[in-house]
C-alpha cells in the first residue's frame, strides 16, 4: 500500500517534470524561431494550389537565392476564407498572392498592407508598368500596396472541333447567342457549363458580364461600390437575361467545381463555358490546342465593349517582420524574366505585365487574347476584386438561389441588397 | 483516527508537489480558461481583431435575432442535434446487441463497423462528397435498382444538403456509440438475461426490462459526448458543403467561423459561440440533474 503510494507519487512526479521539461524546451524553441527567423527566412503564402501554377512558382522561387523563402501553398478556397486571419496574426506570412483592385483596397484600407510605393518609382521593379496597372494597385490613400505580375481574359471557350462536328459557329449578338444555345441543345448536348458547387463565385461570371453588357462597365463599378441597389431596375433586367440562360446551364454544374465543370467541355458533353483564360491549365494536353473563344455576345451595341482582365500578383504584410527582404522578393516576383517563366511553367494563358516580356512567343490563342482586351472600351476585374471577398459571398447567395429557384427572383434580389448594405455599412 | 490521520497526511504534501500542480492549472488557466472568459467579454462588442475593441452592449445578441441565417443555423442545428443523436444512437445500440453475442467472425464485423471512426471527419467528408456527385455511386445505385426518381443532385440540392451530410457524420459515429455500448453490455449480469429467459420473457422483454436498465451509467456517456459531438460539429461539414448552397446546411458552428475567421466579425462571432456554449450546457446539466434525481429516489 505504502509501496504503491510511493510509487504513484513518483510517477506523478515525473510527469511533471516532464511536462514542465517539455514547456520550457517549447518556450526556449518559440522563442529562439522569433529571434533569428525574422531575417533569415521570408514565408510566401501561396493560394495558387492547381498543379500547373503551383509547380511553376515553386521553381520561380526556387530560383531567388538572396533570403531562404519558404512557400506555403493553401487551397484557393480556404486561402480566400483565411486571408484576412492570415494577415491579422501576429507573425502573418511575409508575402502573399492575391488580386489587384478593390479587394487589396479593402485590405489596405484595414491596415493590412505594406506600402510599396518605393517599387513604382525611379528604378523600382514596378516602374516601367501601365499607368492602368498603377492605379488597381493603389490604396485610398494613393499609396501602392499591390505588386501586379500577369493578367488575363474572360471569354466563351469552347472546343473547335465540337464546333465543327455540330455545324455552328460562335455568335456575337444575344440573339444569335440564344440559337446557338438551341442548336446546340437540339444535339443532346448541354450548351453551356458552369461549376457553381464549391466554386459559387463562377456564377458572378455572366452577372458581371450581362451587367457590362445591359447596363455598362461605369454602372458596373458604381453598382459593387454600393452607389445603386442590387434590387433596382438595372440588375432586374440583368437577371431577366440570366433567366433566358438557365435551360442551357448543364443542371450538374451546381455540384461541380470550376475545374469539374471543365471535364465535360473538354469531353464535348458541354458546349461553352463563360470562364477566364486560366482554363486552358485544366484542360488535357491534347486538347488545348482544340480551345478557342469568342467574345461574350453583345446585347446592347450603345453600351461600350468592356471586358473583364483580373490582375493578379503579390502584396506584403504590413506586418512583416522583414520589410527589406520582403519588398526585394516582390521586385523579384516582378522582373521580367520570373514573370515570363513563371507563365511558361504555368500553363496558364496569363499575359505578363511587365512591358520588358516578349509576347511574340506566345500561342494563337493568347495573341486572340491580347487583342480581345486591347479591342474594349473599358476593363473591369470581377466581381471580388472590384469589390471584397465578403460583398462576393452576398452575390454566391444570391445568385446560386437564383440558379435554384428564378421564379423568386424579385425577393432574392432584395435579400441580396439588404446582405450588401450590411457588408457595405460594416 | 480518521481525522489524525488525515491531517498527518496532509502535512506529508511536499511543496513540490503543489508546485507541480500550479504548472498545470496556470497552463489550463491560462489557454483554456481566460480565452473562453474573453469571448464572453468579445461577445458585447465589435472587433475586427485589430486594435481596440469598441463596446456595444447586447447588440450583438439583438442583431442575432434579427438575423435569418443564423435563425436558419440554429433550427438547423436541432435537426441535427436530435438526427445526428438519434440516428447513431439508435444504430449504434442495435449494432450492439447484434454484435455482443461472440460467435464467429464477429470481430471482423465490430473492427468494420469502427473502422470509419479511424478517419478524420474531413476525410470522411472527402469520401462522401465524391459519392454524392451527380455521377457518383449513390446515384448509380439508385439507377441501377430502379429509382431514377430519387437520384439528385444530393449536396447542391438545399432540401437535401443537411440530411445527406447527416448520413455520412452517422455512418461515422456509429461505430463509436457502438463500441460504448459493447462495454456496457459487457458490464451487464449476464445471469439476470438467461433467469428472465427461464422465466419465459422474450428477447424484446429481455432487452427492454433487464438489459435496457443496466445500461444507465453507459447511456449517460453516450448522451453527454452525443450533444457535445453534434454541437461542436463543424469538420464534416465544411468539408462537404461550406454550409452551402446558400446556407441550407449552415450549422451554429460554421457560421461562427464563417463571421470570425473569413468576415473578421469576432464580436458577433463570440455571441454565436457564447450561444453554442449556453446550449451545450443546458443540455447537459439538464441531462445529469435528471439522472442524479433518478439515481437518487
Amino acid at each position: 500500500m505504502v509501496h504503491s503510494e510511493l510509487s504513484r507519487r513518483g510517477l506523478l512526479a515525473g510527469i511533471g517534470g516532464l511536462g514542465a521539461a517539455a514547456l520550457l524546451g517549447g518556450c526556449a524553441t518559440s522563442s529562439s524561431d522569433s529571434g533569428s527567423g525574422s531575417s533569415a527566412t521570408l514565408t510566401l503564402q501561396s493560394s495558387l494550389s492547381d498543379p500547373s501554377p503551383k509547380a511553376a512558382l515553386t521553381k520561380v522561387v526556387e530560383g531567388y537565392t538572396k533570403t531562404k523563402v519558404t512557400l506555403n501553398t493553401i487551397a484557393i478556397e480556404s486561402f480566400r476564407a483565411q486571408l484576412p486571419t492570415y494577415l491579422n496574426s501576429a507573425t502573418p506570412p511575409d508575402v502573399l498572392t492575391w488580386y489587384a483592385g478593390s479587394v487589396a483596397r479593402d485590405y489596405a484600407s484595414k491596415g493590412f498592407l505594406l506600402d510599396v510605393s518605393d517599387l513604382w518609382t525611379g528604378s523600382g521593379a514596378c516602374a516601367g508598368f501601365s499607368p492602368a496597372l498603377k492605379e488597381l494597385s493603389t490604396g485610398a490613400d494613393g499609396k501602392q500596396i499591390f505588386v501586379p505580375t500577369n493578367y488575363y481574359w474572360w471569354g466563351m471557350f469552347y472546343r473547335k472541333s465540337a464546333f465543327q462536328e455540330w455545324g455552328v459557329r460562335p455568335a456575337t449578338t444575344w440573339d444569335e447567342f440564344i440559337a446557338l444555345c438551341k442548336a446546340i441543345k437540339a444535339k443532346g448536348v448541354a450548351p453551356l457549363t458552369m461549376g457553381t458547387g464549391s466554386t459559387p463565385w463562377v456564377a458572378s461570371g455572366w452577372f458581371d458580364y450581362l451587367d457590362l453588357r445591359v447596363n455598362g462597365a461605369q454602372f458596373h463599378r458604381d453598382l459593387l461600390a454600393g452607389k445603386h441597389s442590387f434590387d433596382g431596375p438595372e440588375v432586374k433586367a440583368v437577371m431577366e437575361h440570366y433567366r433566358e440562360l438557365l435551360p442551357y446551364i448543364d443542371p450538374k454544374g451546381r455540384s461541380y467545381s470550376w475545374q469539374d465543370a471543365v471535364t465535360p467541355l473538354a469531353s464535348k458533353k458541354a458546349g461553352m463555358y463563360l470562364i477566364g483564360a486560366f482554363i486552358t491549365q485544366s484542360v488535357p494536353k491534347d486538347v488545348v490546342d482544340d480551345i478557342d473563344f469568342f467574345r461574350v455576345p453583345i446585347i446592347d451595341p450603345s453600351v461600350p465593349v468592356a471586358e473583364e482582365a483580373p490582375t493578379d500578383g503579390y502584396f506584403a504584410s504590413a506586418r512583416s517582420k522583414n520589410v527589406a527582404g520582403a519588398k526585394e522578393l516582390l521586385s523579384y516576383l516582378a522582373s521580367a524574366p520570373a514573370q515570363e517563366e513563371f507563365i511558361k511553367l504555368s500553363a496558364s494563358s496569363n499575359l505578363p505585365t511587365s512591358p520588358r516580356v516578349s509576347t511574340a512567343g506566345f500561342s494563337p490563342l493568347v495573341q486572340k487574347g491580347i487583342k480581345l482586351l486591347n479591342e474594349s472600351a473599358a476593363i473591369t476585374q470581377f466581381f471580388n476584386r472590384d469589390s471584397s471577398d465578403e460583398l462576393q459571398s452576398t452575390a454566391d447567395t444570391a445568385l446560386t438561389k437564383f440558379l435554384d429557384s428564378p421564379a423568386d427572383v424579385d425577393s432574392i434580389l432584395a435579400g441580396w441588397q439588404s446582405a450588401a448594405q450590411k457588408v457595405l455599412n460594416s | 483516527m480518521t481525522v489524525a490521520a488525515a491531517s498527518r497526511r496532509r502535512r506529508h504534501i511536499s511543496p513540490v508537489v503543489w508546485l507541480f500542480l500550479l504548472v498545470p492549472a496556470a497552463v489550463e488557466v491560462g489557454l483554456v480558461f481566460w480565452p473562453a472568459v474573453n469571448s464572453f467579454y468579445l461577445s458585447l462588442t465589435k472587433w475586427n481583431g485589430l486594435g481596440a475593441p469598441e463596446n456595444v452592449g447586447l447588440r450583438n445578441y439583438r442583431d442575432m435575432f434579427s438575423d435569418g441565417v443564423f435563425r436558419e443555423a440554429l433550427g438547423n442545428n436541432v435537426i441535427w442535434a436530435v438526427g445526428f443523436g438519434g440516428l447513431s444512437v439508435a444504430g449504434g445500440l442495435a449494432l450492439a446487441v447484434a454484435l455482443n453475442k461472440p460467435r464467429r467472425g464477429v470481430g471482423v464485423y465490430r473492427s468494420a463497423i469502427y473502422l470509419p471512426m479511424v478517419f478524420s471527419l474531413a476525410v470522411t467528408g472527402l469520401f462522401w462528397r465524391v459519392q454524392y456527385q451527380p455521377d457518383g455511386t449513390v446515384n448509380t445505385l439508385l439507377g441501377a435498382v430502379g429509382l431514377e426518381s430519387l437520384e439528385r443532385q444530393w449536396l447542391a440540392d438545399p432540401k437535401t444538403a443537411l440530411y445527406a451530410v447527416l448520413v455520412a457524420a452517422v455512418w461515422r459515429q456509429v461505430g463509436y456509440v457502438m463500441v460504448l455500448y459493447l462495454a456496457g453490455l459487457k458490464g451487464t449480469d449476464p445471469s439476470l438475461d438467461d433467469a428472465s429467459a427461464v422465466d419465459g420473457a422474450g428477447p424484446w422483454q429481455r432487452f427492454w426490462y433487464v438489459t435496457w436498465p443496466q445500461l444507465r451509467g453507459v447511456n449517460t456517456v453516450v448522451f453527454a459526448v452525443t450533444v457535445i459531438d453534434s454541437l461542436r460539429t463543424f469538420d464534416i461539414v465544411w468539408a462537404m458543403t461550406q454550409g452551402g448552397p446558400y446556407h441550407s446546411s449552415e450549422l451554429l458552428s460554421t457560421y461562427m467561423f464563417q463571421q470570425g475567421f473569413t468576415f473578421l466579425n469576432l464580436g458577433y462571432a463570440s455571441a454565436i459561440a457564447v450561444v453554442i456554449f449556453a446550449l451545450a450546457l443546458l443540455f447537459i446539466i439538464t441531462y445529469l440533474v435528471r439522472t442524479l434525481k433518478e439515481e437518487v429516489s
